[in-house]
């Protein structure tokens, strides 16, 4: 218990840092670059839509700076993330809740492939240490993970969707012919339009679980728990999976959530080359339209996400693994 | 395997998620079959960056392109491709009053709103003195020059000028929609007034709008009998250039307005019914901060100008796309016959180095130890200039300026900046050298130039200058653009803009590079009507309004 | 970009002490000179074959860094050529939308490259260093805070950060992207760092030092870092390869400044151009395979570092592995 309320303490100080760091942001930078933001829009907005620019960013304001930053705070936890600037005049709610969606079926699901079959083969790897699946597996995706996730995009578009045209390989459906609906052949023009960004990320993000696992795997033979097992005649794919894998998973767990920020990172160039229409891919818009309410929410939104699965992941390791809660 | 089994699981669960929640706009559509496989339907490929809002008001600049044209109709139709060429629309007629300080026009009968209420003089009135009474609203500007507009007789409206503004016919007659004043009437304030459902003559109706798609349905009240010959429009909402562009590849959209890189690989060999054509409107110019002491001499923008490769910038930074300009600042071939050769040829800034250097040197400039040239005084000839960065094209294009003038010992550091950050920077005149068109277009070159010259047009630096950025003040200029405003007799108006050649050419405001050019892709399989080079009755992209609406009802199934 | 591959605790942020497996350069009773650990590094090196072939290429890549002007005979910058010109003798990788030659912008490039891989691989090690290893060897209250503020740091997703910061500069020259890396990327390694400078605190030979009366900075510096050579160089190529796939991807999505001539830049110009779409692929193809290659050779030399420091790790020589079934 007192290990969860550990990690639950780490979790809000580094969601208070997060909220700080998006913040000040702005506020340090050279030539206040909201500045010109709030001045295009001004004829634009209604009073208070500009007010609640002006509080977010600091500009023409009276108040104190600790009061900006308590009204700021009070905005983020009441879910009011102002106006969307270039989705104007949506709010930056609406806009992020269209596109969550995208990368969490996206992002979730290949995510989840990856864990389970990376994990898996770095089990197999490193069981048969010096056999063909280890000597060729280990090499081959040490270097996969040093390969821009863009970059494997790119190559997976130019071969299966531009030279073969077997999938598509832009947007999230085809927005021309399609309607968002109950119906198969919407189901049927998703699925196909997530199945190569899905791919990209599967085989880019696939590595590391694979790596981890085999070396976590391989510490874990050393044991001699194991080669107690060994000794006492038990089946070796028993061993195999009930005696090492179980422990040698555990720093994996926590190493996935860890890896997950890198896996959004990843998406996030995923989304961009596949122009898939996730909360990535809107950060990035938001980006390039100096969108500054729509790209601090999205790096909240990331950040915040990132930290609960750390925390779901920190808090299940403690549940299977009492090594960690007496260390803590 | 029990984990596999639940991965499926999820698989599905995360797909359903998505597709359940994926639209973000006025809810899903009622599902109605929108594939385009009937000839009636057009396709619309045009990247807005945004998804729709669901608002059609007409004087809204956000929402505008949306509407007017397709919803809403003005009283004429002005082609700014064929000189001003005029279709009547709302109005069947129209004469200048004495001293061309009054324009009565003849009301259409017989025409219905959408809705099916008839339209009426009434209408038109209300519609001008709502833009009278809401200056936010009134976004072609027609206020800066009417005093009154009143209804004379059973179906004609007068318009009486302050003082005589004859171009501005092309604002007042052409960029007015008329709304129905029974609805608008009724808006407390019709600034913020979103407008969802618009009620209009034209000949389509918004059936139904998502945040990812509008529907626009064929108007039944139509005035025009038998038309539009096409029944539907579908204008999907794109947030980046490649969507769009693979929509038009494909064959999925038939009528495109994108930029598209290699348009010939891209989209024209794929199918021979695939064109393009992109006419040239506006110049895009180098501007010059004039007052930048060193750029407020004459001859060091003559330089600039000479050592321009045009042709090169062109074709390298534009793909070709957009032809190269003349310092005359007249667009050709659209506005050839405006052009004075003799004056062109007099002046001659086409691309020549050694003449560059040449002149820099009689200014009093040699080159420093650094290769930059520097006078006397030990200024350097070395600038930054702004651009706007997500246009990649323009970027492209500046390196070749860069290059050009870097051979001549002008130091050019480019400085990309968002959108935003480059109007303000623009519009305050804090800059030194920028790279940007007009975005307005008119039927003839009067239209670009006064925004350039006319000194109204400007601000002192620090203050909002509304499209005279480069800061020129010329009280004669100003003289001759009021004198075109008061004339109908071409004669004179050909003889002014020839003065105003004369003014770009030994002054030398602004640098023009390139022309500017009409987006426009169009695939003839199914559907017949487009304008072309030989046909150029309207502008043909899907953003120009209201000519889009003259596209629509040219075009029928084959 | 996935998570570091290393053999040395991946423990999570469990807390300052959690369970870990031997790390650490095997260190005899005194305390090794760090020459000796390079030369011990060096001869890891060329008796691992992974690790070999990542020094082999890096090597490759540093001297076409070092000399672009001997192997690509053009002018990136230069709009001198046709443009979209196919494959051929006088064009290696031919040409782009804009007539320039694309051997000599991925030659020229590499400069560039090489250049953020190692000043931010550099920076960034050396706070890693000092945040971690102070961290261990002041202990208590420091130790705390400092262990925090980099758990912390290492939880926040970088990548967005990175993003969120070169939005508000509006982009920036090389020396931005370096700055802006260095500052966000530390933690990792700082963690790694910090890790194996606890497991040296309580050895003989630092003992040793504390009993001769040696000052804590000179007992930091001069006795503990030297031997944690390997797993600081092992630190600096992740470092190094985080530096050039972070900057690739933000000058890829326009974040750089689009005129440096760089594999990221290439890789947004080709994007903006479909260069995929167009039947030039090779404008995408050639920097992503650059960077690849690139990052292969510090993973591969990585993998190597972790074999030294991680002993279990080491490939089994050709001894019959026993297979119980």
């Amino acid at each position: 218990m007192r290990f969860a309320f550990r990690r639950a303490g780490f979790f809000l100080l580094t969601l208070w840092i997060a909220l700080t760091i998006n913040f000040l942001l702005p506020r340090l930078m050279p030539g206040n670059p909201a500045l010109a933001m709030v001045s295009k829009f001004h004829g634009q907005l209604n009073p208070q839509a500009l007010h609640a620019l002006e509080i977010l960013f600091g500009i023409n304001t009276q108040t104190s700076l600790w009061q900006q930053y308590v009204t700021y705070l009070h905005n983020v936890f009441t879910g009011n993330f102002g106006t969307s600037m270039s989705f104007y005049p949506a709010s930056v709610r609406s806009v992020i809740g269209g596109a969550i969606w995208w990368t969490v079926g996206l992002v979730g699901v290949a995510t989840v492939l990856a864990f389970v079959l990376g994990t898996g083969l770095g089990i197999v790897s490193a069981w048969r240490r010096g056999g063909q699946l280890d000597s060729v597996v280990p090499p081959v995706f040490v270097i996969a993970s040093a390969v821009p996730y863009f970059w494997v995009a790119m190559v997976l578009v130019l071969i299966f969707g531009i030279s073969l045209h077997w999938l598509p390989y832009i947007g999230g459906y085809n927005v021309s012919s399609d309607t968002p609906s109950l119906s198969p052949s919407y189901f049927g023009d998703v699925l196909s339009h997530a199945l190569l960004p899905a791919a990209a990320l599967l085989i880019t993000t696939i590595g590391t679980w694979i790596l981890t696992m085999r070396n976590a795997m391989i510490t874990t033979l050393a044991e001699d728990y194991v080669r107690m097992a060994r000794a006492k005649g038990l089946p070796g794919r028993r061993i195999m999976l009930d005696y090492a894998a179980r422990n040698a998973i555990l720093p994996n767990l926590t190493g996935f959530a860890m890896s997950l920020g890198f896996v959004v990172s990843g998406a996030i160039l995923i989304e961009y080359v596949f122009n898939y229409p996730g909360v990535g891919y809107m950060l990035l818009q938001a980006v390039s339209g100096e969108d500054y309410p729509l790209m601090q929410a999205l790096f909240l939104l990331i950040t915040v996400a990132v930290l609960v699965a750390i925390l779901i992941a920190d808090i299940a390791t403690a549940l299977l693994d009492p090594r960690t809660r007496t260390a803590g | 395997m029990r984990r596999l089994r639940t991965t499926g699981v999820l698989l599905a669960a995360g797909l359903l998620a998505a597709a359940c929640s994926s639209s973000s706009g006025s809810g899903s559509s009622s599902g109605g079959g929108s594939n385009s496989s009937a000839a009636s339907t057009v396709t619309i490929s045009n990247e807005a960056g945004q998804l729709w809002s669901c608002g059609f008001s007409p004087y809204n600049g956000s929402t505008n392109f949306l509407s007017t044209g397709f919803v809403y109709e003005p009283l004429v139709f002005v082609n700014p491709l064929q000189n001003g060429k005029t279709t009547p629309m709302l109005a069947t007629a129209w004469t200048w009053g004495a001293g061309n300080k009054t324009l009565t026009f003849t009301i259409r009968k017989g025409v219905k709103f959408n809705n099916g209420t008839a339209m009426t003089p009434a209408d038109v009135v209300f519609t001008f003195n709502m833009l009278k009474k809401f200056p936010a609203l009134d976004l072609p500007g027609d206020w800066a020059v009417l005093s009154s507009v009143k209804q004379t007789g059973s179906d004609q409206v007068t318009m009486t000028f302050k003082a005589p503004a004859v171009p501005y016919f092309y604002y007042i007659a052409g960029q007015t929609p008329i709304v129905p004043a029974a609805i608008w009437s009724k808006i407390a304030n019709p600034v913020t007034y979103n407008d969802p459902h618009p009620v209009g003559t034209g000949p389509f109706m918004v059936n139904p709008c998502t945040g990812q798609n509008i529907t626009y349905t064929a108007n039944p009240h139509f005035w025009q009998p038998g038309l539009p010959h096409i029944k539907k429009v579908q204008y999907p909402a794109f947030t980046s250039n490649n969507t769009a562009n693979d929509q038009l590849a494909n064959g999925q959209a038939q009528w495109g307005s994108q930029y598209i890189p290699n348009i010939k690989a891209f989209y024209t060999s794929k199918s021979p019914d695939n064109h393009y054509w992109f006419p040239p409107t506006v110049n895009v110019s180098l501007v010059p901060n004039l007052t930048n002491p060193l750029l407020a001499n004459v001859k060091v923008r003559q330089a600039m100008s000479m050592a321009i490769d045009r042709a090169k910038v062109s074709s390298i930074g534009e793909s070709g796309y957009e032809p190269p300009a003349n310092q005359a600042g007249i667009v050709t071939p659209t506005f050839s016959s405006w052009l004075d050769s003799s004056l062109t040829s007099k002046y001659n800034f086409s691309f020549n180095p050694a003449k560059a250097k040449a002149v820099l040197a009689s200014a009093g400039f040699h080159p420093g130890s650094d290769g930059i040239m520097v006078n006397s005084k030990g200024q350097k000839l070395a600038f930054t200039v702004i651009n706007v960065g997500d246009y990649s094209d323009w970027v492209a294009s500046m390196q070749v300026i860069q290059q050009n003038l870097k051979a001549i010992g002008i130091q050019l550091t480019p400085n990309n900046l968002a959108a935003p950050s480059f109007n303000a920077a623009l519009y305050s005149g804090k800059y030194q050298l920028a790279y940007y068109d007009q975005q307005s277009f008119g039927p003839g070159p009067y239209y670009e130039l006064r925004n350039w010259l006319d000194s109204h047009n400007t601000a002192p630096i620090g203050k909002t200058a509304v499209s005279n950025y480069e800061r020129y003040i010329n009280p004669a200029v100003d003289k001759l653009l009021v004198t075109y405003a008061g004339t109908t007799s071409t004669a004179e108006q050909h003889s002014i803009v020839r003065q105003l050649e004369q003014v770009m050419l030994t002054q030398l405001p602004v640098i023009p590079v390139v022309e500017a050019v009409d987006w426009y892709q169009y695939n003839t399989g199914k559907i017949s009507g487009w304008p072309t080079p030989s046909n150029p009755y309207a502008q043909p992209a899907a953003y120009a309004y209201p000519d889009m609406e003259q596209v629509l009802l040219h075009l029928q199934p084959k | 970009m996935s998570m570091p591959i290393s053999g040395v605790s991946t423990a999570g942020p469990a807390g300052p002490a959690g369970p870990e497996p031997a790390t650490g350069a095997p260190a005899g009773p005194a305390a090794p000179p760090a020459t000796r650990a390079l030369s011990r590094m060096a001869r890891a090196v060329r008796s691992n074959r992974k690790a070999t072939v990542g020094a082999v290429l890096l090597g490759i890549f540093i001297l076409v860094g070092l000399f672009p002007g001997l192997i690509a005979h053009d002018n990136p910058n230069a709009d001198a050529y046709a443009p979209r010109l196919g494959i051929s003798t006088a064009h290696l990788l031919g040409t782009t939308a804009y007539g320039q030659d694309m051997f000599a912008q991925v030659i020229w490039g590499t400069r560039n490259v090489l250049i953020i891989a190692f000043v931010a691989g550099l920076a960034t090690t050396g706070i890693a260093v000092l945040v971690g290893v102070a961290a261990a060897y002041l202990g208590g209250l420091w130790d705390g805070s400092l262990s925090l503020f980099t758990d912390v740091l290492l939880v926040i997703p970088i990548f967005p950060l990175l993003i969120v910061i070169a939005a508000y500069l509006h982009g920036g020259t090389t020396i931005v992207l370096i700055l802006v890396i260095t500052v966000t990327s530390w933690s990792y390694t700082a963690r790694q760092l910090r890790s194996q400078a606890l497991s040296l605190r309580n050895r003989d030979f630092l003992a040793a030092a504390r009993v001769r009366g040696e000052r804590r900075l000179y007992i930091i510096v001069v006795e503990v870092i030297p031997t944690m050579t390997s797993l600081l160089v092992a630190c600096f190529l992740t470092n190094a390869l985080y530096a050039v796939l972070f900057a690739s991807s933000l000058q890829f999505i326009g974040l750089g400044d689009p005129n440096t001539v760089s594999w990221g830049t290439m890789l947004y110009w080709a994007q903006n151009n479909a260069a995929l779409q167009t039947g030039q692929p090779m404008w995408a193809i050639a920097p992503g395979a650059c960077i690849a290659v690139l990052g292969a050779a510090f993973a591969l030399l990585n993998y190597a570092f972790d074999e030294i420091g991680n002993p279990a790790l080491r490939s089994v020589r050709r001894t019959r592995v026993k297979r119980a079934g």
